[in-house]
């Protein structure tokens, strides 16, 4: 160290050494170990210096200055002066190679982390993000073992990634997961831990990884040699910054790719919905028959149908099925074909008939998807003034007869696919002229207002009630009306569907 | 919505207050996959703070009641208000479920 700072800064000692010959000096030299290192004048080895004065460094004794020809006190403490300064310059080199040190293995981290972000760029899943982040950590930070978790904010499986496979057990893993979880700090266990001398590991660091503002993964460390000191601590936390930074981007791909199937499902599911309904409406003497349906951008499963045939009853359903999308979509087209074979088919169909072998048809599937469907069927003889029905657990149906009070229809059996039989019985009511029935959806009645209140079933009747002496034509034009009015034509959750008859004036 | 869940004894209770519907629906219905496998569950569902039902929220508890029955449990519910009960009646899903007035008397039912 000594012999480094001589050949660096030669001429500077040497003008030392010029300044004590002048002052009287015969020689001046830097001896360690009693050994010269250097001397002037040449040839004058300094056997016998008349003064001497240590250079220290770090407490200990590094060598000397000595200085020939020249004693007493003040020559002593100009040389001990001199000694000091250099060893104050030494103290600073020292300071200086530790900084330059500690730069280039900052600069080695970051170029690490650079290339850890580099090398996530092509990751598609979390998964994949975990292991890599996992792999270079453990390069970086030169532990021999180490683990990765990440708990989803949806209700997909938790993720733990080890290396190798079996470095900790998991149980392990995840204990020390959700404490972090709790303090939001790192955790550093050492050998006298009992939990790591149980599975032969002698030190780990567990770091937690904030996703989105709070803790949602964390990585751990195991096996260093020599232990977790501040720097190695820092660097894992700037590894954890940068997993939190591709696990956040990595999210963000995954709803942006969530989304876009969703809105081709979505548009995929109206079309089979608007295709599979009716395209014409059926002329029944008797009857003036309007129906419409508008699908929610996350189509439900609405549906109505008619059954019109020579010399057989004229039958109609409508329905809704529970769910959303694609499903909703399918299990619909499963219910209206279930409905409206019977009602084709069957020799002398009745809306009960109809209804309880449809439910028979349907049950076993719909309790294995968990779903159910409330229909309403009901079957009139043209020419006669009498509706034959039966109600599925649907609701808001509402008769408001010419010369009563709209009053809601109830349910005479709970929707399709609850029970495995369906309770069913036909019902009548009278449906002359002016008579009006109408079956809506629950889209009507779950309409939202701006304060997210909804209209209700009440509201739902008093409007029926207002609107009775229109035609069917333009009671179904009011209701869509209407409804949009009080959501305050807000988009809404749920499918509109409407199917109104009116007895026709005779 | 919030939902509470609690253990009393051997039985699971959730409280639900607020909407019950599509857009609330998840949580719950993830609490009641855990716990209607188990063998012989029993579960409480305090519907007493719910203000609104619709028809994505009853189809998760007709779920969770055909569950229960499956593993030779069941599930009661409790604490409607009327515009709920409306729609249960509406629906003959009163019928279905067994619905008490209060959690106490849901709870005797179990313990009895």
């Amino acid at each position: 160290m000594l012999v480094a700072l001589l050949s660096s800064q030669y001429t500077r000692f040497a003008t030392l050494a010029e300044a004590w010959l002048a002052m009287g000096a015969t020689a001046f030299g830097v001896y360690q170990e009693d050994r010269p290192l250097v001397y002037w004048p040449a040839g004058h080895r300094l056997a016998k210096p008349s003064t001497v004065a240590p250079i220290k460094h770090n407490e200990s004794e590094l060598g000397d200055l000595r200085v020939a020809g020249l004693s007493g006190l003040v020559f002593e403490q100009r040389l001990r002066a001199d000694a000091d300064m250099i060893s104050y310059i030494l103290q600073l080199e020292d300071e200086l190679q530790m900084m330059t040190a500690d730069l280039v293995t900052s600069q080695d981290q970051q170029l690490a982390l650079y290339r850890l972000t580099q090398t996530m760029r092509d990751h598609v899943t979390v998964a994949e993000t975990l292991a890599t982040v996992l792999s270079e950590a453990m390069r970086m930070v030169k532990a021999h073992s180490g683990y990765a978790l990440f708990v989803p904010a949806s209700a997909q499986e938790p993720l733990l990634v080890q290396q190798p496979p079996d470095a900790l057990p998991p149980e392990l893993a995840w204990r020390l997961y959700w404490q972090a979880q709790a303090s939001e700090r790192e955790i550093s266990l050492g050998e006298h831990e009992s939990e790591l001398a149980a599975i032969g590991a002698v030190n780990l660091l567990h770091m937690p990884i904030r996703v989105r503002g709070t803790v949602m993964a964390g990585i751990g460390m195991v096996n260093r040699s020599g232990g977790f000191h501040a720097p190695d601590i820092k660097l894992t936390r700037a590894i954890a910054n940068q997993a939190s930074a591709q696990i956040e981007r990595m999210l963000l791909y995954q709803e942006m790719f969530d989304q876009a199937k969703l809105r081709t499902e979505m548009d995929l599911a109206r079309r089979v919905q608007l295709d599979l309904l009716p395209h014409t409406l059926p002329s029944v003497p008797g009857l003036d028959i309007r129906a419409k349906s508008q699908p929610a951008y996350q189509v439900g499963g609405d549906f109505y149908d008619f059954i019109v045939q020579p010399g057989r009853p004229f039958i109609f359903s409508i329905g809704d099925v529970t769910g959303k999308g694609l499903s909703a979509a399918l299990l619909m087209t499963m219910t209206r074909t279930a409905i409206h074979s019977k009602a084709q088919f069957m020799p002398y169909p009745t809306p009960e008939a109809v209804m309880r072998q449809s439910n028979e048809d349907l049950y076993a599937d719909f309790t294995r998807v968990g779903v159910f469907a409330t229909a309403f069927v009901g079957q009139y003889e043209p020419g006669s003034t009498t509706l034959m029905y039966a109600n599925a657990g649907h609701a808001p149906v509402v008769y408001r007869p010419y010369d009563g009070e709209a009053i809601l229809l109830r349910a005479d059996s709970t929707a399709i696919g609850i029970l495995p039989v369906s309770h069913c019985r036909n019902q009548r009511l009278r449906l002359g002229p002016n008579d009006l029935l109408i079956a809506a959806t629950d889209g009507f009645t779950d309409v939202r207002d701006a304060d997210d209140e909804i209209l209700g079933i009440d509201k739902f009747v008093e409007l029926v009630e207002s609107l009775h002496d229109l035609s069917a034509t333009e009671i179904v034009a009011r209701l869509f009306e209407e409804t949009d009015h009080f959501g305050q034509g807000r988009p809404q959750d749920d499918d509109q569907t409407l199917v109104v008859i009116k007895g026709a004036a005779s | 919505m919030e939902m509470k869940t609690r253990l009393t004894g051997a039985i699971q209770v959730v409280e639900i207050a607020g909407r019950f519907d599509t857009s609330t629906v998840p949580p719950v219905a993830a609490w009641l996959e855990q716990v209607t496998v188990v063998p012989g569950a029993q579960v409480i569902v305090n519907l007493s703070g719910t203000t609104f039902v619709d028809s994505a929220a009853l189809a998760t508890l007709v779920q969770a009641l055909k569950r229960c029955q499956n593993v030779k449990g069941d599930m009661y519910l409790c604490g409607m208000r009327r515009p709920v009960y409306m729609i249960f009646e509406l629906t003959r899903l009163d019928k279905v479920f067994n619905i008490f007035v209060d959690e106490d008397h849901a709870l005797k039912a179990f313990t009895n």
